[in-house]
């Protein structure tokens, strides 16, 4: 047995992810029969039925989201600790690259809570109406959720497998630092073009929200996200670090940097996700509502503040930057 | 939200029907206090190694020969010396020593006192003594379990010592080594090192092992391999891998015991799905009037969930507690005798107090996840009741 | 107010169908006060609980306010029941282990705002039902009159256009029962609308104007 299933969070994620994944099952059933038979103006005792069933569905799927939310936190939290069993690893940048799922997995998590996170809604505005008008497209986006956490299960379980605590792997110097003459920014951008782009997009992203352009949001979102990602890993994040060669997203969520990372990574994904669900919601199903785009908003200034302060504090006490 | 009615109301029944909680509480305090004490015992110890192994050398030279740990000659400090980003080469003398019983035994650690330490803990110690007084005549500094040990033996001032060549050697007990670093000096017995030859049977050109220092952690891989290509019998030991080998070896300890609790936990999830499934049925004429006087679904589920989480709650804060109370303040009786083997000389030894992140929030995970995944579903089966149950 | 329309309602057992309600028709005006009559097992309490939304009928229609609620999802229904309906169970139904505020306080819960809203509203039913001088008191020690009044208030707490009376006097002797006519007279005069389902002959000729509604085997006759 490898070392790293000995670690007790590793078994007490491994544990949680089962546990959740039981409760999946217990879910489908119902779902797939909902697929199939749900007849909303039946009178039948099988439709009746069918619509008590609905609510064992949906308290499975809110438990399973807030759990899996903390349970992303923990995940990250426990590489990082695992840091110290393999080799070569710094922080958890290392251990989730000591093998090819690593990646993929964090991957997937992030996209089930955001899948997650969309059939919430649909289900709240569901129940709002008054003849359950979205139970099919709930029921299968439920189904999409359980196929992507039966993919996620089986990453998961390659994943804690194939930590090899022999092999040395990359500190997170190697994989995010720059090779010579390789520029890793994405469209061959420079740095400085980056960082207009980034207040830029953000600018754009907000003035969407705002003046509920759908198409506009869906588009500005998912670029500020990759240019988010790029810009924190190779600009802010230095000066997070204060250190002009340290590039790396794990790092920040350690201890060292007061869990800085959390809140980063958190209010980013969170403000995007939420300014997603908003605009599909609103192009698919005609749902409007205006806490979700205040909310995103709010996500997305408060992850804008955070690396703009990093970089000024900075200036501030040092009167030069990186 | 409409909070404050509502929790009006669960505070309310809660407080009035705690008797349907009264068992699972019970039941869920015991089981999170005996997880938390074991995991508080082994991060605690985790956290001294941690902290002993930090103050020491990043490197540890040892001689290998036949697959033994044998003495290495002195010479080899200036050979490691010209490797380039090496500093602080030190000699080290150490080696156990058995009382006349040949049972029990403690640790001889011969330091140069005239030299820099190699370990910071062992360089405050030095500050902390007369060098002048302890020098002049065979002297020794003991750790906590040796000394009782003496007393306990009618050796009170002193120890005749029996050397490999059959003379005797006496030393006086010049003071005590500070209980700072408990864990690893209970059994340790520090002196001069040229007595600790003596009494070891180690030949005056040789010591028992070497640290180096490498301050550039990045130097460490490389220098490791080139150190382990100067002689033929040089095994190189970094202070990673001794990390890493304590790390396992306490994560396996608790490990055991974790999946011990989690087979209890299955077990017990059971019993909370059909004893909820029982209170529950027993409320069915209450949900159902509930029902009728306009809950819904919706607000039966928040209802009910929100008494179970209450009741992890309040079993997570009483166990966690008790357990901190049972490690730290009463010194874990019986459970630290798993952790820490009968090996040692005497091992009452003083847990330092650590509370770990990792581990408060794995045992809050793991026990709140199997205990609301195990209610869920009598939970829905009870908010599901017809309203027309209330007019039977 | 309430409209009701080829209302059938039955259960599937075996090979045979059991009809507790069959081709009911039935126009309940606002403000109205009806007495269904009938022995047990006629069906008034069925017909009594679909009105309230406590049940489902297997076919026909149901109308309250211009509303279909026969096919209402659960949290609209639910809400239906809190805002619109008041009901006083035969055997009242209290929850023992609560005073008599916290037995009235609990159809606020699930659609009040705040606690201070909540505590107005329950002492004002309290008062209408006079039952103020009982209210800290467990319900269980209270007397078969007084818990019958407490129910009244529980119904009448989140001011309700239709109150559902099922054998309000089935366990109360005839000068409590007395009593509970003149709290309905006060209710009817109120202008809300009452429906009552008993077999106690004291609601043949109430001292108010009202209708009384025969059923046999689950029909109106």
């Amino acid at each position: 047995m490898s070392e790293i299933l000995l670690n007790n969070q590793v078994i007490v994620y491994l544990v949680s992810e089962s546990i959740l994944f039981v409760l999946m099952l217990i879910a489908l059933l119902p779902t797939i029969k909902i697929v199939i038979k749900w007849k909303f103006y039946s009178f039948s005792q099988e439709q009746f039925a069918l619509e008590k069933r609905a609510y064992l569905v949906a308290t499975i799927v809110d438990f399973i989201f807030v759990v899996k939310f903390f349970l992303l936190i923990y995940f990250v939290f426990t590489i990082d600790a695992l840091s110290i069993l393999v080799p070569g690893a710094m922080c958890a940048a290392g251990v989730v690259s000591a093998n090819d799922y690593g990646m993929p997995l964090l991957f997937f998590k992030l996209l089930i809570l955001f899948v997650m996170l969309l059939w919430m809604t649909l289900h709240r505005y569901d129940l709002e109406a008054k003849e359950y008008p979205f139970m099919r497209y709930k029921s299968w986006l439920f189904i999409a959720i359980f196929v992507l956490v039966v993919v996620e299960m089986l990453l998961e379980i390659g994943y804690f497998t194939h930590i090899d605590t022999r092999r040395v792997v990359s500190c997170c110097s190697a994989l995010f630092g720059q090779l010579e003459g390789a520029n890793p920014l994405p469209f061959g951008l420079d740095m400085l073009k980056m960082i207009i782009r980034f207040y830029l997009l953000y600018f754009v992203n907000i003035v969407a929200l705002i003046a509920r352009y759908r198409a506009l949001t869906m588009t500005s979102s998912i670029l500020f996200l990759i240019i988010s990602y790029y810009s924190v890993v190779y600009f802010f994040g230095t000066y997070v670090y204060e250190l002009p060669t340290h590039k790396c997203p794990f790092c920040m969520m350690q201890k060292e940097y007061y869990f800085i990372g959390y809140l980063v990574w958190g209010s980013l994904f969170g403000g995007v996700s939420i300014s997603l669900v908003w605009a599909i919601m609103g192009s698919l199903f005609g749902i409007d509502k205006s806490i979700y785009r205040n909310i995103s908003v709010l996500f997305i200034s408060i992850f804008v503040l955070i690396c703009t302060s990093y970089v000024v504090v900075y200036y501030f006490r040092n009167g030069v930057f990186l | 939200m409409r909070s404050s009615p509502f929790l009006y109301f669960f505070t309310l029944q809660f407080f009035r029907e705690y008797k349907n909680h009264l068992a699972t509480t019970v039941i869920s305090i015991a089981l999170i206090f005996l997880l938390s004490a074991v995991l508080f015992i082994s991060s605690s110890i985790k956290y001294s190694i941690d902290i002993s192994l930090g103050a020491q050398a990043d490197f540890v030279v040892e001689r290998v020969r036949g697959g033994k740990k044998v003495d290495l000659p002195i010479e080899w400090i200036d050979t490691l010396l010209e490797t380039r980003g090496v500093q602080k080469v030190t000699t080290r003398v150490h080696g156990r020593y058995f009382f006349e019983d040949k049972r029990e035994w403690a640790l001889i650690v011969g330091i140069d006192f005239m030299d820099e330490q190699s370990n910071r803990a062992l360089e405050k110690l030095v500050e902390s003594v007369d060098l002048e007084k302890f020098l002049f005549s065979s002297n020794m500094l003991v750790g906590d379990g040796v000394q009782r040990y003496l007393k306990e033996h009618f050796y009170p001032k002193g120890y005749n010592f029996l050397t490999p060549d059959g003379k005797y050697k006496k030393v006086s007990i010049f003071g005590t080594i500070p209980n700072s670093l408990n864990l690893m000096s209970n059994n340790m017995i520090i002196m001069p090192q040229e007595l600790a030859k003596e009494i070891l049977g180690i030949k005056k050109s040789m010591v028992t092992d070497l640290t180096l220092n490498v301050p550039n952690d990045n130097l460490w891989d490389s220098i490791s391999d080139k150190i382990a290509s100067l002689y033929y019998d040089i095994r190189v030991l970094t202070k990673r891998e001794m990390q890493k080998a304590y790390e396992n070896m306490y994560n396996y300890k608790s490990g055991v015991f974790l999946m011990l609790f989690l087979i209890t936990m299955a077990t017990f999830v059971l019993i909370l799905y059909q004893r909820y499934s029982m209170v529950f049925s027993s409320q069915r004429r209450n949900i159902g009037l509930l029902r009728a006087v306009g809950w819904s679904i919706r607000d039966i589920l928040k209802l009910k969930l929100y008494e179970s989480l209450m009741v992890v709650l309040v079993s997570y804060v009483i166990g966690v507690s008790l357990a901190y109370l049972y490690v730290f303040v009463f010194d874990s009786p019986v459970l630290i005798d798993m952790f820490l083997g009968g090996e040692n000389l005497d091992h009452k030894i003083k847990l330092i107090p650590v509370v770990d992140f990792g581990v408060l929030s794995s045992i809050f995970l793991i026990y709140t996840v199997a205990f609301i995944a195990s209610v869920l579903i009598p939970t829905w089966s009870i908010a599901v009741t017809d309203p027309k149950e209330a007019m039977l | 107010m309430i409209t009701i329309e080829a209302l059938q309602r039955y259960f599937d057992g075996g090979d045979e169908r059991f009809y507790a309600l069959k081709d009911i028709d039935l126009h309940i005006g606002r403000g109205e006060c009806v007495v269904l009559k009938g022995v047990s097992g006629s069906g008034k309490t069925t017909l009594l609980g679909i009105i309230g939304g406590l049940d489902k009928p297997s076919s026909g229609k149901v109308m309250v306010d211009g509303e279909p609620i026969s096919k209402l999802p659960d949290l609209h229904l639910s809400n239906f029941r809190a805002q619109k309906i008041g009901i006083i169970f035969q055997h009242y139904n209290l929850m023992d282990h609560l005073t008599s505020r916290e037995n009235i306080l609990v159809p606020l819960i699930p659609v009040a705002n705040d606690m201070h809203r909540v505590e107005e509203m329950t002492d004002a039913a309290m008062k209408l039902a006079s039952i103020s001088h009982k209210a800290d008191m467990q319900t269980s020690r209270l007397s078969g009159g007084e818990k019958q009044r407490v129910a009244i208030a529980r119904a009448v707490v989140s001011d309700p256009d239709i109150i559902l009376c099922d054998e309000p006097t089935a366990n109360l002797d005839r000068e409590n029962s007395l009593k509970f006519i003149e709290s309905i007279q006060m209710l009817h005069q109120l202008g809300k609308t009452v429906v009552i389902a008993t077999h106690d002959p004291l609601f043949d000729d109430l001292p108010f104007k009202s209708r009384v509604v025969h059923l046999e085997d689950g029909r109106l006759v």
